[in-house]
């Protein structure tokens, strides 16, 4: 087997890692913003970089018939996952501000400091 | 809650447990590797032989090739449900002008996500043009890639606004002109094979099977195109006619505040 198979290989593990740590955060972190990046933690961690991971191991295997296909399939939807997932989750973080749905209970806000003292 | 869990687990455990027994044990899916004589049948006529479409893909010869007709229903009561939406949302002319009509700027979405949606959406009409244009190679099909299709302008209406999407010229006037020429396509590639000698949405061997060395599988790649064609724009349709403001309803329909 070629090296492009352990890295694929690898990039599967890291993926099933992201996937379980998002789901956990989701379940367990305390507020929406949070929680919405656990979302996208299992988001890109969890689906594009394992796309990318099948992009590899299916380059590296030589038995496998039309593996240029599923490679090429699968690099393009992790690309379009990469792109509309970031843009995605920025929708619903502005949404949720600009609705005020979220209770805003700040531990440190940097912004509001440097806002005042302008 | 706690026993409630307890049994759910239970029910789960034990159906993986039969399941698991079932395959390794009873072998239920069996161990012999040759093809049944039903599979050998479809794969003769679908995939070998002369009369045959020769696709691959075994499933969209079928479906079109010897369930046709079904087929051809299936896709009518989706069209149907877009009939009758159509019916819910009919306006006469002057309404559809005030529908039409921008009365203070729309609110659209950050940067960010508009110049997203740009990338995306072309990258989308290239994959479900992959997918419809592809359905008789892979899986996938007309009515895949038109439900893939209509993600296009469904993220323009979210992103921008339903009146973006007008002033680029694609309103429901086009939408279901385009749904229309789909349809109208669908039904004379399957009326053809009556000029020559054929029965109705009959394939092989009335559309060649390869163009210019190329696989197209018969009748297949027409229906798909149309079927694309139909779904993608009969979809944008219906979604421009959900995203008209609810104001606007109110004021057609006299609805007081």
């Amino acid at each position: 087997m070629s090296v492009l198979f352990y890295i694929g290989a690898l990039l599967i593990v890291i993926g099933a890692l992201c996937d379980f740590f998002g789901a956990l955060g989701l379940l367990r972190f305390p507020n929406f913003y949070v929680r919405l990046h656990a979302a996208t933690v299992g988001i890109i961690g969890g689906a594009a970089v394992p796309l990318f991971g099948v992009a590899l191991l299916a380059l590296g295997a030589d038995f496998l018939p039309n593996r240029y296909a599923i490679a090429g399939a699968s690099f393009i939807t992790g690309v379009i996952v990469l792109l509309a997932s970031p843009a995605g989750s920025h929708a619903l973080a502005y949404a949720a501000h600009r609705a005020k749905l979220v209770e805003w209970e700040p531990k440190v806000d940097h912004l509001g400091e440097v806002r005042e003292s302008d | 809650m706690r026993g409630k869990g307890l049994i759910t687990a239970v029910i789960i455990l034990t159906f993986a447990a039969l399941m698991t027994y079932a395959v390794v044990s009873l072998q239920v899916f069996g161990e012999s590797t040759g093809v049944r004589p039903l599979g050998e049948f479809y794969l003769k006529n679908s995939y070998f032989g002369d009369y045959s479409a020769r696709s691959p893909e075994v499933v969209t010869s079928i479906l079109w090739d010897y369930r046709g007709i079904d087929t051809l229903f299936e896709t009518a009561v989706f069209f149907l449900a877009i009939i009758g939406s159509l019916t819910v949302f009919r306006l006469t002319r002057e309404q559809e002008k005030e529908v039409k009509n921008v009365e203070s700027a729309p609110t659209e979405l950050t940067p960010i996500v508009k110049d997203v949606t740009k990338v995306i959406v072309v990258m989308i009409l290239a994959v479900s043009a992959s997918i419809a244009l592809h359905g008789h190679l892979t899986p996938g099909g007309g009515f895949q890639g038109g439900s893939a299709l209509a993600v296009a302008p469904l993220l323009i209406i979210a992103a921008y606004s339903k009146y973006t999407l007008e002033g680029h010229g694609m309103d429901k006037t086009r939408a279901l002109i385009l749904r229309s020429i789909g349809l109208l396509g669908i039904a004379l590639v399957a009326l053809v094979p009556l000029l020559s000698d054929g029965f109705i949405m009959q394939n092989q061997p009335i559309f060649p099977a390869e163009i210019g060395g190329q696989l197209i599988g018969g009748s297949l790649i027409y229906y798909n195109f149309f079927e694309f064609l139909a779904v993608g724009a009969g979809f944008t349709a219906v979604f421009l006619l959900l995203s008209i403001p609810e104001e606007k309803f109110k004021k057609i329909l006299g609805v007081k505040k």
